[in-house]
């Protein structure tokens, strides 16, 4: 049997070599169809990777409370008339929460920071408290964070992210040493190690951690404004209802009235984000199984086309000895083997493609994705070649033979 | 090549009809048909067209089964047989040359001299020296990576011929194989047909030539689907 699979494979590649342009044309539909089911994959991979990381830098059981909500589609000016969120709120929250386990308040704007001659743009600068290291997910790479005493006294310390660090100060050590942010110096006391971008789009790593006090002082008291909440991550429903409790006495809001702030969490981009993924993997099925019909129809016409013209072939060899089965593997190897073809070409530029996915996405193509490629266009192969493969094989050869 | 071991009834076609359905009226193309084959017979198969020739040739060849009676081929009932158990009995015992050689053009003499032996599921190293010392016995040990294309009419045939022999089988059943030759190259096909026969194959000849009929031993002329004469011939 080996020898007569071999054979029927070697008549499979000749074909397919002796009518190259033919067979490209026919294999498109295969090339495209792996290459939308692959690309797809890649991209939802590497989505859910930058996501989960992401996610992580919110944390998963931290509550940050704000006037907005992160996806709500209430009316703007209504949010933005809601009473401001005060720093005092954070104290408030960690005496009476028993499941707050830290409070972080935090206002930002966007700054330039500059040393001697080197300038960088666009910083965005944060003034927070201690209780901040635990609210977010930061580490410091190098020196220290801020301390009570310096947000009470308002020090010009700040804390800078890691792509700030390498900007003004290159190879040297940044510890001690001055910088501006906008027309004001401060003193560097830490580094914050590399975050990356967040969802893809902020970066993390330019920014300056400043005390609460010192920002409110020099900047501004009013501006974007939110509070970060940490709770005991294995009583989150109770925490969350404990929070609002606390907010809503602090606010004086009596029950009938409706909440003037935003519980928000990390749950609000899941849910966004996995409507998003559903949109861009339904779609990607959607595209992926019409190129894959009409792919498998071409290559069912092909072999269709193929069959008639080899018919006096199919007839010599029935009359030398092929039985209908080696016949009908003969084509179907064919048709299986176009598509395979195709289907590694395919699987070749969706994984060169990801190279370049991966300079704006963090991806790289799974192997499951790589075989589910393969499994797809053999399948897609046996059921194209199938009817063909079967009407060659049950020619009679009488007539095959005298077909001109 | 096949010994005369016994001259035993090798072929016995008995009360053979083959009926077409043509529409509302049956076209009877072999109309009982009887005939024994012994064993290193050199037979010719004549008539006009229309007269069943080609069908009788066909039934021989097991490409065909018959619509009535019984043929028995080597003690094996073939009017009984399957597709695939048809495809066997060709491939092992009957060697077919035709009219328009049916070599295929993309492969070379000696990939299509080993075809059936492909099919026979001879392996690679047999397969190939049993295809070359089919080739050379037709004189074409020279020509073995040529392609059709690169061949004359004769040199085809001769290919075929080689392809035909290279299963040893039964018969070799051929199919007015000079009907596409100039006669020189005729003559050199028959030469080979009357040396194999002479080396003790079986040779079932069909054509409409006098002069090719006459290389047989023995001529068989039929006439709407029936034997008219079954003669030997005077050598």
């Amino acid at each position: 049997m080996f020898q007569l699979f071999f054979e029927n494979i070697r008549i499979a590649v000749s074909a397919i070599f002796s009518s190259k342009m033919r067979s490209f044309l026919t294999a498109l539909g295969i090339i495209i169809g792996v290459l939308a089911v692959t690309l797809m994959g890649t991209l939802i991979s590497g989505l859910d990777k930058s996501f989960e990381k992401s996610m992580s830098m919110l944390g998963k059981d931290v509550f940050h409370i704000s006037k907005f909500e992160w996806f709500g589609n209430q009316d703007y000016w209504e949010l933005r008339n809601r009473p401001d969120i005060k720093p005092e709120y954070a104290e408030k929250l960690v005496e009476q929460g028993k499941y707050v386990l830290a409070a972080s308040p935090q206002s930002f704007r966007m700054s330039d920071m500059s040393r001697d001659e080197k300038n960088i743009t666009g910083v965005s600068v944060i003034g927070t408290t201690t209780d901040y290291m635990q609210t977010s997910n930061t580490t410091i790479e190098e020196g220290r964070f801020i301390t009570d005493g310096e947000h009470n006294s308002g020090s010009r310390v700040a804390v800078i992210g890691f792509d700030v660090a390498e900007e003004l100060f290159e190879k040297s050590d940044p510890i001690g040493e001055n910088v501006k942010i906008g027309p004001y110096k401060f003193r560097v006391i830490g580094v914050v190690e590399k975050q990356g971008k967040f969802l893809g789009l902020q970066s993390m790593d330019t920014q300056a951690i400043i005390p609460l006090g010192t920002f409110q002082r020099l900047f501004s008291r009013r501006g974007f404004f939110r509070l970060s909440v940490k709770v005991d991550k294995d009583n989150m429903e109770e925490a969350e209802y404990e929070v609002r409790s606390i907010m809503r006495r602090i606010r004086g809001i009596r029950p009938e009235e409706p909440d003037n702030f935003a519980i928000n969490k990390q749950e609000a981009f899941e849910t966004t984000y996995n409507s998003i993924k559903l949109a861009i993997g339904g779609t990607g099925i959607f595209i992926t199984v019409l190129s894959l019909i009409v792919g498998g129809i071409g290559i069912m016409n092909i072999m269709f086309v193929s069959v008639k013209e080899r018919t006096r072939e199919i007839g010599i060899r029935k009359a030398i000895g092929a039985t209908r089965g080696v016949i009908l593997s003969q084509f179907l190897i064919e048709a299986v083997l176009i598509c395979l073809m195709g289907g590694l070409t395919g699987l070749g530029l969706a994984f060169g493609l990801s190279f370049a996915i991966d300079k704006f996405l963090p991806s790289e193509m799974p192997v499951s994705l790589a075989i589910l490629a393969v499994v797809i266009s053999l399948a897609v192969g046996i059921m194209s070649g199938l009817v063909p493969s079967y009407r060659a094989a049950k020619l009679d050869p009488i007539e095959a033979l005298s077909y001109d | 090549m096949s010994e005369v071991v016994k001259n035993g009834e090798m072929i016995v076609l008995k009360a053979v009809k083959k009926i077409y359905n043509l529409g509302s009226e049956d076209v009877h193309a072999l109309d009982g048909v009887d005939l024994d084959i012994q064993r290193n017979e050199y037979i010719s198969i004549m008539g006009p067209s229309g007269s069943g020739k080609s069908t009788l040739m066909n039934v021989i060849g097991c490409l065909d089964t018959p619509s009535e009676g019984t043929y028995i081929f080597e003690g094996e009932p073939v009017h009984e047989m399957d597709d695939n158990q048809l495809a066997s009995i060709r491939n092992r015992k009957i060697g077919f040359v035709f009219q328009t050689f049916n070599l295929l053009s993309k492969l070379t003499a000696l990939r299509n001299v080993e075809l059936p032996l492909i099919y026979a599921n001879v392996p690679r190293d047999e397969r190939i020296e049993q295809a070359k010392i089919a080739l050379e016995k037709v004189g074409l040990g020279d020509r073995m990576k040529h392609k059709p294309n690169e061949m004359s009419g004769g040199q085809r045939q001769r290919v075929a011929i080689a392809r035909s022999l290279v299963t040893n089988p039964s018969i070799i059943l051929a199919d007015e194989p000079t009907g596409n030759l100039d006669s020189k190259s005729g003559q050199e096909i028959m030469k080979i047909f009357d040396s194999l026969h002479d080396s003790g194959n079986t040779i079932i000849l069909v054509t409409h030539e006098r002069y090719i009929a006459e290389h047989a031993n023995r001529t068989i002329n039929l006439l709407d689907g029936k034997i008219r004469t079954d003669e030997k011939n005077n050598k």
